[in-house]
């Protein structure tokens, strides 16, 4: 397992994680843990309401949170969901398109500035070498901002800078962590959902609905979400590493687990967020 | 062979059981004939030629003949028998296993007094069958056994492969947390899409939940993989190391107090004032009828889902 032992004497440094380590997301049916690495790659997590997709988005925030390298952007418009990580994320945005889209935009602006520093150096992409921060950007329900709140031209334009963001933002360090509940084409378009490499596939009541996040032909060979009991939460098909969808079991943190790694690591974040340290520049 | 020629011993009246069926029996006799006559021409000929150096060539030529007959004649049978054969290299771990109890039981009678025989056996078999652990790896080994059984009923009852009705090689199998992996080396006539289509009479063959094929190896589409799932194991809720990794004194962070708000039921909440900007009435064809359009937009899944 990727963790690392614990500072005892209250020196406010990280526990030494990484965004481009493995990230534990669980186990799989043959009780091997399940890693992800997610610091060159998107991850659409769908299925039906409770089946477990906000665990997974916390799962990868609790180690984004933990990880020295790395900023959190949160879009939660539900607020709880990812609500406990605002402290140490460094764009935390609720039910409101406009500061959504200020984020993205920002984002955005990052990215084309990290690619024409990359081009200065001749090279292809970020690596852990290069002390730069890897901004995750965890969306809890794409729905809320792509279909739900705002006007017709911000919802476009919500979907464009995100796919922008899933598009190009893999070797510049900004991956895209987006959950839904069912992401077909009038709450995402198809476009957008097929950038995705990883997927996850919480329960659903239809194998259409199972194919929709997996991609297509998967229940046809037997990997559908709907073979998933109602009452196993957390349990979903996952493509990662490997092509093949995987039976796992996410790692549930409770309430108060999270409110504890959120306090934790706003607490080695401290000095970063008082005063602007050399990194937090170049990010 | 004649046509007046009686029923085989085979024949589904003869009240025996069908161990080969008609159209192998037949297609085996053919084989073997052929297996007699190319191996007696060629062996024949090879101990022609290899005797002819020591002696006369026609002394040669019937030793030739002589060989040629006897090593035809035991591929004759080999190819003849060879469905028995392979019935038997099918049972061959029951047959071992059966053989070796029995033998032991033999043996421990024959040279220990009753009760003491009783109490081995009662020992051997109650012991594994009492731990938790080496009953549980029994019965997942068991079952590994009968799979392969049930994946070769699958493969001759409805998984029809080529012509002269060779099955897939079924290789080993072994448990898993959730039921057992079995590798399949298949034979020309089926490919992986063709099982793919059947999972579901497999799993029900198999008397288990479902089954899933997948490729075993990059470089060979021959050689499958089957899971047979037949329980459910990831019920069992997951923690996180990470929470280890933090440390349990980490002073809880002062955050401002959010402005909590306040109306949390229905009766709370007044209805909002809408003013709805002033819309055109739609406009009515010439016989009064609505216009067609906007009204596709239905939650079924439709084909564009996939476009």
């Amino acid at each position: 397992m990727t963790t690392a032992t614990a500072p005892t004497s209250g020196v406010p440094v990280g526990p030494g994680l990484s965004m481009f380590d493995p990230i534990f997301v669980g186990i799989d049916e043959f009780g091997q843990p399940v890693y992800i690495t997610l610091a060159y790659r998107n991850l659409l997590a769908g299925g039906e309401p409770g089946g477990g997709k906000s665990g997974l988005l916390n799962c990868i925030a609790a180690h984004a949170a933990l990880s020295v390298d790395s900023r959190l952007v949160l879009l939660d418009g539900k607020l709880v969901e990812l609500g406990q990580w605002e402290d140490c994320a460094d764009a935390f945005i609720g039910p409101d398109i406009t500061e959504a889209l200020t984020v993205l935009r920002r984002l955005q602006v990052v990215m084309n500035n990290r690619y024409a520093w990359l081009r200065a150096h001749g090279r292809r992409k970020l690596t852990a070498a290069d002390n730069l921060s890897v901004i995750t950007v965890l969306v809890d329900e794409i729905a809320f901002y792509s279909a739900t709140v705002g006007s017709k031209q911000e919802q476009e334009e919500f979907v464009a800078l995100l796919r922008d963001l899933v598009a190009r933002g893999r070797a510049a360090g900004i991956p895209v962590v987006a959950a839904t509940q069912r992401p077909s084409f009038d709450i995402i378009p198809t476009s957008l959902r097929d950038l995705f490499g990883y997927r996850a596939a919480f329960r659903c009541t239809t194998p259409n609905s199972s194919n929709i996040v997996l991609g297509h032909g998967w229940a046809e060979q037997g990997y559908t979400a709907t073979d998933i009991q109602p009452t196993n939460q957390g349990a979903a098909y996952l493509i990662a590493e490997g092509g093949v969808p995987r039976r796992i079991k996410v790692a549930y943190l409770t309430d108060n687990q999270i409110a504890g790694i959120a306090d934790y690591a706003t607490w080695i974040r401290r000095p970063a967020t008082g005063n602007r340290t050399e990194w937090e520049i170049a990010a | 062979m004649s046509k007046s020629s009686p029923r085989r011993p085979f024949g589904r009246n003869t009240g025996t059981v069908t161990v080969i069926e008609a159209k192998v029996h037949r297609s085996s006799a053919r084989n073997a004939r052929l297996a007699f006559i190319l191996t007696a021409v060629i062996v024949g000929l090879l101990s022609a030629v290899v005797a002819a150096s020591s002696m006369h060539p026609i002394l040669a030529l019937f030793i030739g003949a002589l060989i040629g007959a006897l090593s035809g004649g035991l591929a004759w049978v080999l190819v003849r028998i060879w469905p028995v054969l392979r019935l038997l290299w099918w049972w061959t771990t029951e047959i071992g296993i059966t053989i070796v109890l029995g033998a032991a039981w033999v043996q421990l009678a024959n040279h220990t007094p009753l009760p003491v025989t009783l109490v081995v056996v009662a020992l051997v078999v109650g012991v594994p069958a009492a731990v938790p652990v080496t009953r549980r790896a029994l019965v997942a080994w068991t079952w590994c056994l009968v799979v392969r059984h049930r994946l070769r009923v699958c493969f001759a009852q409805f998984i029809i492969a080529n012509q002269s009705g060779s099955l897939p090689l079924i290789l080993w199998a072994t448990p898993t947390p959730v039921g057992e992996r079995v590798w399949v080396y298949l034979r020309p006539g089926l490919s992986m899409a063709d099982l793919e289509g059947r999972l579901d009479r497999i799993a029900v063959a198999c008397h288990a939940a479902t089954a899933l094929v997948e490729r075993a190896s990059d470089g060979n589409a021959a050689y499958l993989r089957f899971d047979i799932k037949r329980r459910e194991v990831l019920t069992a809720t997951v923690g996180s190391p990470l929470v280890d990794v933090i440390d349990p004194a980490t002073p809880a962070t002062d955050r401002a107090m959010p402005v909590v708000p306040t109306a949390l039921d229905l009766p709370d909440v007044d209805a909002p004032v809408i003013t709805l900007p002033v819309q055109k009435k739609p406009a009515t064809t010439a016989n009064g009828s609505k216009p067609g359009a906007s009204s596709s937009s239905s939650d079924a899944d439709d084909v564009s889902d996939w476009i």
